[in-house]
């Protein structure tokens, strides 16, 4: 479509996109503040003459902050990388090999992604308990495959299907085994669409919350969303730290955002649009 | 090479033949791979997915509480723990005995019918032989001060001789106070209850879970605090979702970072954003809950967390925030997949840009819009993060959503059976959901594409 954009729609643009961002931007502005101008006359003026680091370093130092970005990090990467591996096999068979069984088994993953984590938690925290996995990585790294394996495999068909299927013919004429085209010939032509379903992977275990809270309850394990949740002070709400932190754990986002926008959208959008 | 040796080849048919088989064996080993690469995934769905919300159901048929020692398993049969049974039943027989030579007429009457049926029931216990040697064992051992294994001291009884020794005690409990002036009434009454803290009752209650919380108001209620939230804020997505995709659906400059600014609030963890808008809405120094007063949204600024609509309306509000940009996202891919020429052809004869949008969008966004509103409402359903955050559910239980309600029960209370029953109405609640909406979606969500 080619409408020509006009001013009054420019405008239109700046609100939305002031009003979406206007959140990040006040708590980046709380986060420079003073802890005294956070609260009383100064709380709703939008800038400081006076800013300060004081509280990014008070996350650092009062929280074992960077062991939850680490801990987080370690989770979520490992189940990424297992998941979409494991997803990998089963949405080439769905999309590319025929046998009996496709749609059951496409509708199975389907109804899994939409369990609610509530319907799974109990056999899964006594389960973990029992053999000794709670306040672990593998604690985690578990129960996020109910989350990640429908989510991947779901996206990776999409992609799977969208690969040429004269291509996988003329490997079979030169006498390719299946195996092999799929390492030599499909594999290559998936990657982008395989990285595009890590990020959002990715993205999905980082933000657990519900897991994480139940099964990782000491510091030493917890995860950013959670430990962010249980930020106290002794006797008031520590605001400035969770300004930072809130901060500190945004802008990665806006950069990975801002780099892989294209892949992220193909990728939220693969399994819900028909083409 | 067999094809050749034919004794008598029909030249026409004869590649064919050879195609075919190989192309059976082909076929069959495509089979093979494909349910080998299948399996993986499979198996760690039923392990991981399937298995758990059976097992739920099953552990909301008992009363299963981890924080009680006699609850926290589930078991279908009686059994009797020894260590604690021999640590007290000798003792409770010395007492009595003790009392009975004290006293006099019809109390030692009633004191000797005691102990003997007392005796009676430890003798019934021990006819079966597997138990007496279990029985001996974790005797030696006691005597010997030895400590005794979990495994050793339980042992499975008979449902009577059970109930028997559970009616016995509550006799002797009864007996006991209505003697009165008994010198070691206390020791007799405390050695009674721990021998009767010895029987392990099967906890398996059935449906009794689901009959007390669907006759529960709180259950009810947080039935319709979810509800209202997720009708709610899914309409109020999809409105202004589908108004700014259609209004960005066209070349413009700056396009990126629109579509960056959409996809922000989406990544950032639920439970982030959540903690952020505590602080927007803050009634101090919040300054979102500021700006509502100063327009006249609320009366005053601590009216937003501290009320039970303020606090409904937060919620709300942050999710629309967070998730409208996702639904103008899946709606705006979806608009681009209908043609321009549709439209230029509608204005060419004449029709309105309302009647375009009627007639050309809605109908051919149809799919999209229930997809999306499929997986909206399904998300929505089940919200935690944002509550569990934001309002911890309440003020008094007024943002309390089924999630939390099961949260709750199962972690902070630690009764899991309870909680795992509510856990399975939010199963259900979300299973009805989606078959209404894969009535109206049809077989094309998972047909090839």
């Amino acid at each position: 479509m080619n409408k020509k954009a006009g001013p009054l729609f420019y405008l239109l643009l700046a609100v939305f996109v002031f009003l979406v961002m206007f959140p990040f931007l006040w708590m980046l502005v709380s986060s420079i503040k003073p802890i005294n101008e956070l609260f009383g006359d100064k709380a709703f003026t939008p800038f400081t003459s006076r800013p300060t680091f004081d509280n990014y370093i008070s996350v650092f130092t009062n929280y074992p902050f960077l062991k939850y970005l680490w801990n987080s990090f370690v989770v979520s990467g490992i189940t990424t990388l297992y998941t979409v591996l494991i997803a990998s096999f089963t949405s080439y068979a769905i999309a590319r090999l025929k046998f009996k069984g496709k749609t059951v088994i496409l509708g199975l993953v389907l109804s899994v992604s939409m369990f609610p984590q509530i319907a799974t938690i109990s056999p899964i925290y006594i389960l973990l308990k029992n053999i000794g996995l709670t306040n672990s990585y593998l604690g985690l790294i578990i129960p996020y495959t109910t989350i990640t394996l429908p989510l991947s495999i779901w996206i990776l068909v999409t992609f799977f299907r969208k690969i040429p299927f004269d291509l996988e013919e003329a490997a079979k004429m030169d006498g390719a085994t299946l195996m092999q085209t799929y390492w030599k010939v499909i594999l290559p032509l998936a990657v982008p669409g395989i990285f595009t379903t890590a990020i959002l992977v990715f993205i999905a275990a980082w933000n657990e919350f519900l897991f994480a809270l139940t099964i990782n309850t000491d510091d030493k394990f917890k995860t950013v969303p959670v430990g962010i949740a249980m930020f106290e002070g002794q006797f008031t709400v520590p605001w400035g730290d969770i300004t930072a932190a809130t901060v500190i754990v945004t802008v990665p986002l806006v950069i990975m955002v801002l780099l892989f926008q294209r892949r992220i959208v193909s990728g939220l959008t693969s399994g819900a649009v028909k083409e | 090479m067999e094809v050749k040796l034919n004794p008598n080849p029909s030249p026409k048919k004869d590649p064919g033949q050879a195609k075919t088989s190989s192309n059976k064996k082909r076929k069959a080993s495509e089979k093979r791979l494909a349910y080998l690469l299948v399996a993986p995934s499979l198996l760690l769905i039923l392990l991981i997915a399937i298995w758990p919300v059976l097992q739920s159901f099953y552990y909301s048929l008992f009363d299963l509480r981890l924080n009680n020692p006699t609850k926290s398993e589930v078991t279908l049969s009686y059994h009797l723990d020894l260590e604690k049974y021999l640590n007290s039943y000798p003792f409770l027989i010395n007492v009595l005995e003790d009392e009975a030579g004290k006293a006099k007429g019809s109390p030692a009457e009633t004191l000797n019918g005691l102990i003997s049926e007392l005796k009676e029931v430890d003798a019934g216990i021990k006819e079966d032989s597997a138990v007496k040697k279990q029985y001996e064992q974790v005797d030696d051992k006691l005597t010997n001060m030895e400590p005794v294994s979990e495994e050793l001291s339980s042992v499975k009884v008979d449902k009577s001789d059970a109930l028997k020794l559970d009616r016995t005690l509550h006799k002797v409990t009864s007996e006991v106070k209505g003697l009165k002036g008994l010198k070691n009434e206390e020791d007799a009454l405390g050695l009674s209850s721990s021998l009767n803290e010895a029987v392990i009752k099967p906890n398996f209650i059935g449906f009794d879970h689901y009959k007390n919380n669907l006759t529960d108001k709180r259950m009810w209620m947080a039935i319709w605090n979810t509800s209202a939230f997720t009708i709610v804020s899914v309409f109020l997505e999809l409105v202004i979702g589908l108004a700014i995709a259609v209004l960005i659906n066209k070349a413009f400059f700056g396009r990126g970072l629109v579509r960056a600014t959409i996809l922000i609030p989406w990544a950032i963890p639920t439970a982030v954003s959540a903690k952020m808008w505590q602080f927007l809405y803050d009634g101090q120094n919040g300054v979102v809950a500021h700006i509502f007063e100063k327009v006249g949204l609320v009366g005053s600024a601590t009216d937003l967390l501290t009320t039970n609509l303020g606090a409904m309306f937060s919620i709300i509000f942050t999710d629309v925030w967070k998730t409208t940009p996702y639904m103008a996202l899946l709606l705006l891919a979806g608009l681009q997949t209908i043609s321009s020429s549709l439209y230029e052809a509608a204005s060419i004869d004449g029709a309105s840009k309302w009647r375009q949008f009627t007639t050309i969008t809605l109908p051919l966004l149809k799919s999209s819009i229930l997809v999306a509103l499929l997986f909206r409402t399904l998300d929505a359903f089940r919200v935690f993060d944002l509550v569990f955050v934001l309002t911890g559910g309440g003020p008094a239980n007024s943002t309390e959503t089924i999630s939390i309600l099961a949260y709750k029960r199962m972690f902070e209370q630690t009764n899991f059976g309870d909680g795992s029953a509510l856990s399975v109405i939010v199963f259900v609640c979300v299973a009805v959901i989606s078959m209404i909406f894969i009535r109206f979606l049809g077989r094309d969500l998972l047909t090839d594409r």
